[in-house]
Parts: C-alpha cells; sequence; structure tokens
C-alpha cells in the first residue's frame, strides 16, 4: 500500500504536510552541554526518551523561561551571531567555478521551480540533482549520517544552530552573492544569523486565515474558527504543532508564539479542544485545494499556499471567492526559509554562485511562478506581482511587506521542555479525545 | 559439500553389516530434503531481509535511544542496553490518566468492527453467488471484482473526495431519487464516511478470499446433505457455513489487519481529530522530532495486541486441517 503523501506529491504540486516545516523544532537540551560544542560530526549526544505528561510541564516549570541551554536561541529582540570555527572557514574569493561537476541540491518537495536549477547549470556548464524531503525532521536525519554529499540545503531557521555547531553548514564568502542587495537590507543582518554569515533568505510567508468570501459572512481575525458555529465541518487548521496553538495564543490576544509557559498553552489547548465539539474542526495542511474547491470554507493557512491556491478553482468560479487575512498592522506570524552551503559538498564554489542566482530578481520571480512563495526582496512587491500576471490582485494580501519582518512574530526554535509541551499541547488536541 | 552418492559403499564384501543400503537411503533422502528446503529458500530470505530484520530495527528504535543535538532516533542494537521508557510513556498514553491516545484506542477496535461486518454482510452473499450462481459468467464476475485493483487505493480515495463534496455526485444523486441526507456534509469530519471508506476500501479483499473458499467446497457434500433430507437454508447453515468458517476467519483478517493500521483513509475522509485512529497516533508519533521511539513503541504494542487474533486463527486453522483429514 502506498503512503498517502507519495501520491500527492507526484499528482499535486506539494504533499499535504510538505509545509509543516516546523515539524522539526530542534532544541538543544542540556545535554549538547555534556558534548562540548564544536564536536565533530559522528560524535552523538545521547539523552534518555522523553519523560510525559505532568513530568515534562513540572519540568519547565522548574526550569523558568529559559534553561540555559548551550545553544544560543535567536529571538528578534535577542539576536545571534554564530561563531567560525578555525577548522570550517569560508572559501578563499575569486576561485573558479568546478569543472564537470554535478551540484547536489538538497530540498522541500516541489519547492524549487528547477526551470531555474537548468538555466543555471547552463550558464555555468554543470549537471545537478535535485533530491527533495518532507519534514524537517526526515531531512536533518538524513545529514546526521554524514554519509550524502549535497552541496546546498534549505533548512528552517530553528534548525540553523545544530548545523552550525555540528560544523554540516560552511560559513558564506560574501564577495561571491552580491546579490544579496537585492534582498530586503533587514538580511543583511537578520537577528538568526548577524551578519549572515551562514544563510541566505529564500522564500518567506505569513500564517493566516484563509475562507470562501461567498459563504462565509464572518469579519476574518484570529477567533473566525471560534465564531463558526454555523460553518460546522467547513472549519480546518494546518497541521503544524507549532501553528495550532500559535493561533489559540492570538486568539486570547498572547503574541508570545515562543512561550515557555505551561499555563499560557494550558488554555490554549482548551481552546484548541473547544473547537471539536464547536465546528467539528478539521486538521490538514491542503488549504491551497480545500478552500478552492469549497470543501472548506474557512482554514488556517499559509500566504504561499493561497497565493496559488486560484489554480485549483473549478472551472467557472472566480478568484474574487478566495480571500485571505493576515492583519493588516502585520502583527501575525511570519516565517522565512533560508539557503545554505554544506560542508559535505564537493562543489563550494558553484554553491556559492548558486545562492547568488537564486537572489536574482528575474530567477526568483520564475521560481515564483511556480513554487508561490516569493522571496523577501525589495523589488518583489504586489503590484509588481499583478502586473506580472503572478498574482491575480484578488489575493493581494498574500504578499509579505517588508515591514512585517519587525512586526511579525516568529515561531522559532524553544527550549526543549517548553516544546515538549507545545508538542502534547498540540497531540492532545489533534489525536482526539 | 559432496553431492550425495549413488554408489552403493566398497566395504560391503562380506562384513555383513546390514545399516549399509540404510545408510545409502538416508544420504538419498537427505539430498531431496535439502531440495524442498532451497525451494523454501526464496521465501526465508525475503522474510528474513523484509521482515525479520526491520522489526529488528523497529524494536531497536523503541528501546533505543535520542540523539540530543538532532532529535532524532538511534537505535540501540544490544538488547541488555535497551531501554522501556518509550513502552512505558506510550502505555501511560493510551491507559494512563488523561492518556490522550485512549479514545484513539477505542474508536479503532469500534470502527473497524463495525466496517468488518459490513464487510462481511455484503461480500458473503457476492461470493456466494459467483461461486454457485454464476454459471458461464463466473469469469466475467472474477474479473469485475478484481477490477478494483487496477486503480491504486489511493486514487479510489481521491476520486471519493469529489464525490463526497457538498455539491459532489452522491449528494447530487441522493437528491434526485429524493433521498434523505441530500445536504449531508460527508467530508466535515463524520465517523460514518471513515467506516464506509475502510468497507469500501477493503471489501475486494474478503470477497476474493471468500469466493476461492466458497468454490473450493465439494458439491458432493451439498448434495449429499439435500439427498438426506436436509432443506435448503439448513444445507446451507449445517455444511456450507462450517466447511466455509476458515475461509471466513482468514477472509475477515486479510480485511481486520491492515484496517486497524489505517490512517490514510480517515485523514483523506475526514481528517477531524474526533475520528482519528491509532494508525494517525503512530503517524503523528513519527512525524514529531524526539518522538519516533514512542512511535514504534506504539506500534509494535499494536502488533502484540494483534498477535493474539493471530494466534486463535493459526490454532483454528491447525484443527480445521485435522478435522477435514
Amino acid at each position: 500500500m502506498r503512503h498517502p503523501r507519495e501520491g500527492w506529491s507526484e499528482g499535486g504540486r506539494r504533499a499535504p504536510r510538505e509545509m509543516s516545516r516546523r515539524d522539526f523544532l530542534g532544541r538543544a537540551g542540556a545535554a549538547s552541554a555534556a558534548l562540548g560544542l564544536g564536536t565533530m560530526l559522528g560524535t552523538r549526544g545521547i539523552k534518555s526518551p522523553i519523560p510525559a505528561g505532568r513530568a515534562a510541564e513540572a519540568a519547565a516549570e522548574a526550569a523558568g523561561s529559559h534553561s540555559t541551554p548551550s545553544l544560543p536561541l535567536p529571538r528578534q529582540n535577542h539576536p545571534v551571531r554564530w561563531p567560525i570555527f578555525s577548522d570550517n572557514r569560508p572559501i578563499a574569493s575569486n576561485l573558479k567555478p568546478e569543472e564537470g561537476a554535478t551540484l547536489q541540491i538538497y530540498n522541500w518537495v516541489a519547492y524549487i521551480n528547477e526551470d531555474v536549477i537548468k538555466s543555471f547549470c547552463k550558464k555555468y556548464k554543470c549537471k545537478y540533482s535535485l533530491t527533495t524531503f518532507n519534514t524537517m525532521t526526515e531531512a536533518i536525519a538524513k545529514l546526521a549520517t554524514g554519509e550524502f554529499q549535497f552541496d546546498i540545503f534549505f533548512p528552517t531557521i530553528d534548525v540553523i544552530g545544530q548545523l552550525i555547531e555540528t560544523k554540516l553548514m560552511r560559513p558564506l564568502n560574501h564577495s561571491y552573492i552580491p546579490n544579496i542587495a537585492n534582498c530586503w537590507p533587514d538580511y543583511k543582518n537578520p537577528f538568526y544569523d548577524e551578519g549572515w554569515q551562514y544563510t541566505v533568505p529564500s522564500e518567506i510567508y505569513t500564517t493566516g486565515m484563509a475562507w470562501r468570501k461567498d459563504k462565509v459572512s464572518l469579519k476574518p481575525s484570529w477567533s473566525m474558527p471560534w465564531e463558526a458555529k454555523k460553518y460546522k465541518g467547513k472549519v480546518a487548521l494546518l497541521d503544524d504543532n507549532r501553528e495550532g496553538p500559535s493561533l489559540a495564543l492570538m486568539k486570547m490576544g498572547i503574541y508570545d508564539l515562543n512561550t515557555t509557559s505551561p499555563a499560557q498553552l494550558r488554555a490554549a489547548g482548551a481552546q484548541l479542544r473547544e473547537l471539536e465539539s464547536l465546528v467539528n474542526i478539521r486538521i490538514d495542511n491542503s488549504d491551497y485545494t480545500e478552500i478552492p474547491s469549497g470543501n472548506t470554507w474557512i482554514h488556517q493557512a499559509w500566504s504561499g499556499d493561497m497565493a496559488s491556491s486560484y489554480e485549483y478553482l473549478p472551472k467557472g468560479t472566480s478568484v474574487d471567492v478566495i480571500g485571505y487575512w493576515f492583519p493588516p498592522d502585520g502583527k501575525g506570524p511570519i516565517a522565512n526559509d533560508i539557503m545554505s552551503v554544506l560542508t559535505s559538498g564537493k562543489n563550494p564554489v558553484l554553491s556559492h554562485l548558486f545562492l547568488n542566482y537564486m537572489l536574482n530578481v528575474d530567477n526568483a520571480l520564475n521560481n515564483y511562478s511556480y513554487v508561490g512563495y516569493m522571496q523577501p526582496m525589495t523589488a518583489v512587491t504586489a503590484p509588481r506581482l499583478v502586473k506580472e500576471k503572478l498574482l491575480p490582485p484578488q489575493l493581494e494580501s498574500t504578499v509579505v511587506k517588508r515591514s512585517y519582518f519587525k512586526t511579525g512574530v516568529m515561531e522559532l526554535e524553544l527550549p526543549e521542555s517548553a516544546n515538549l509541551l507545545w508538542e502534547q499541547t498540540w497531540n492532545s488536541f489533534s489525536q482526539g479525545l | 559439500m559432496t553431492p550425495p552418492s549413488r554408489q552403493p559403499a566398497p566395504d560391503t564384501a562380506g562384513s555383513g553389516r546390514p545399516r549399509v543400503p540404510r545408510r545409502r537411503d538416508d544420504r538419498e533422502r537427505y539430498g531431496t530434503r535439502i531440495l524442498w528446503a532451497g525451494f523454501a529458500a526464496p521465501g526465508a530470505i525475503w522474510l528474513i531481509v523484509l521482515f525479520v530484520v526491520p522489526f529488528y530495527v523497529m524494536l531497536a528504535v523503541a528501546a533505543g535511544q535520542i540523539n540530543a543535538f538532532f532529535q532524532t532516533a538511534v537505535p540501540v542494537w544490544n538488547p541488555l542496553d535497551w531501554s522501556g521508557a518509550n513502552f512505558a510513556t506510550v502505555w501511560h498514553d493510551v491507559f494512563g490518566p488523561g492518556a490522550f491516545l485512549g479514545g484513539q484506542a477505542v474508536r479503532t477496535v469500534v470502527y473497524t468492527a463495525i466496517a468488518a461486518s459490513l464487510c462481511l454482510a455484503i461480500a458473503f452473499p457476492v461470493a456466494y453467488f459467483v461461486s454457485r450462481y454464476s454459471g458461464r459468467r463466473k469469469t466475467l464476475f472474477l474479473v469485475l471484482l478484481i477490477a478494483p485493483f487496477w486503480v491504486s487505493y489511493m486514487m479510489r480515495m481521491l476520486a471519493w473526495i469529489d464525490l463526497l463534496q457538498t455539491n459532489g455526485y452522491v449528494n447530487r444523486a441522493l437528491a434526485f431519487f429524493r433521498l434523505p441526507g441530500h445536504n449531508t456534509n460527508w467530508l466535515g469530519g463524520d465517523s460514518v464516511t471513515v467506516v464506509l471508506g475502510l468497507v469500501y476500501g477493503y471489501i475486494p479483499y474478503l470477497i476474493l478470499v471468500l469466493y476461492a473458499g466458497l468454490d473450493r467446497i465439494d458439491k458432493n457434500l451439498l448434495e449429499a446433505s439435500r439427498d438426506l433430507g436436509l432443506g435448503k437454508w439448513r444445507t446451507f447453515w449445517r455444511v456450507t457455513v462450517p466447511l466455509a468458517k476458515p475461509t471466513i476467519i482468514a477472509g475477515s483478517f486479510v480485511t481486520v489487519l491492515p484496517m486497524l493500521g489505517d490512517y490514510y483513509t480517515n485523514q483523506l475522509l475526514s481528517a477531524a481529530p474526533g475520528t482519528t485512529m491509532i494508525g494517525n497516533g503512530i503517524e503523528g508519533l513519527l512525524g514529531s522530532p524526539g518522538e519516533q521511539g514512542q512511535g514504534a513503541a506504539l506500534a509494535l504494542l499494536l502488533l502484540v495486541v494483534l498477535l493474539v487474533p493471530m494466534g486463535y486463527y493459526v490454532i483454528s486453522t491447525a484443527r480445521a486441517s485435522r478435522e477435514n483429514i
């Protein structure tokens, strides 16, 4: 019997849970201190399996907000500059690209337009191989074996720490990547990687509410699902252990989406469970097909998914029926992916050139036309996307504005005990009581 | 290894040792035994490589550790170092106070029981008809029974998503025939839809197994029963059904076992937390960083539970074949 993801990723553009990139929430527990920072890859920190239930909650309470982790946890108000290790330095400048090379790219399923890779390979006379993953957990597990020679990797912000400390990521030589100038200036000094020493930005997106304007008469807000009693069975949340509880927190007016407070998470869990009797809530990551098909009328959604949702409308249905709401004041969940060069790769120069190529505006738009997720570039604005017919004007709200980078809230890596609480909050709801 | 010799042993002359010819016989028999055992080799290798080894890996993950840096599962190969923590956690999650997997376990049993009963109620008459009354159209019916296997399970389920939309063909058909329920939101997280999905998905297996069993029943026995004065119904209940019992049990297993581990039928047709089954629990744990070990432990616990009916099946078929001899 086939796995459902497999079937979906081939037919559709993305597998149902492909976007649950935050499935992987790497944690730096106390155990990593015992490991000693900068251990070589292959030395594995081992700890006992996680205790359950109350014990974890008690641990979180005892530890206060932070359990003095050995790896810093970057926050928007607490930027981190990662170390450059003496045995893992950037490559020299002015090197020639490797010849006869095969660039190995490791990315999410259907998250890059292969035409862009092909044109890169034509320009630099190389070949490529694209390997994909469905969850960050899966990707990290594969990288941790050290048996692959991937050049380029598309991680999420929350795993940077581990990848740097285990020297899986190669620091960048900025001289190869002048196109960083195309990005929002914020990305020359992002809080998660000050001085962009290891990463360049990739796709950026918000998490908001999508709804059917022709069916639903509610005003969009974070509490929409709780007000949707008359749309019972037509309401859905994203299948993600951070997005779900975060929505409940915001509904209660709590915008610290990296909270470690057991009381707040307990309250969020109760809010979520209430949705079951209220609207018989459903959980899936098919926001981009559920809303256009009309099977769901209110769906917590990712902006990039909704930007391409119009392509899934049944014939004869206008884009006018799809709405995507993200608070106009920009106070809501926002996230960006990153691109990085791996030490396991054999082609560091080409890898740098590839990153630069991806930050070219035309290539970024070409990529957008396929992926639906935009890159944080000064030239990529709503009017431009509409003008180039890459986005219907009705869905302009899916475009991430530069100001959101400051006003938005990012769901970031948590201390281990808190992460457990989040997972429990989500599991005890999503698996049904 | 030397091949078994067909030559008589050289030291037979005058020694009067009667064992020699017997020994030759033994060796011959030994040779054939190796030959027969050789036939089992592909199956045995398949079993070891694709079942025993993965099973051990699962055990090593369930009883293993977690990589603190990457939150990935680290299998522990030495049974002496195994830890029972994951099993304890899972046990607590299923049976302990505030267990979140408890409801799921109950639902799994209830859904599967209902779906399996429905399957049997539908499949038995169909199989009975094909084996007894289809006449020369038997081949046609058999082809039709196998037809669902031409389309992958996933595709069939995805097709149902279209059919079951609120304004889909199912509701339109209901409305056309003025039947109640034409406004039902089938995909709105309804346990009825999940059960029907399970029935639809697994019933072809049951029909095929039942057909094979019913077709094999010796018609002479039925004739004998009629000759000896039993009516149609009593022949059915006292001859056909008892003879078909092992087939019914086997067929039920073929459908019940995959239903118990199913998670995608329910993910595709419902996706509501209130209809999840234990398969969804396993899938959820495997997808959570640091909890793969618990997922493996839960899968193993499910397997242990399934061993009970499996044991019953093995014993009952052994008994049945003894009785038949």
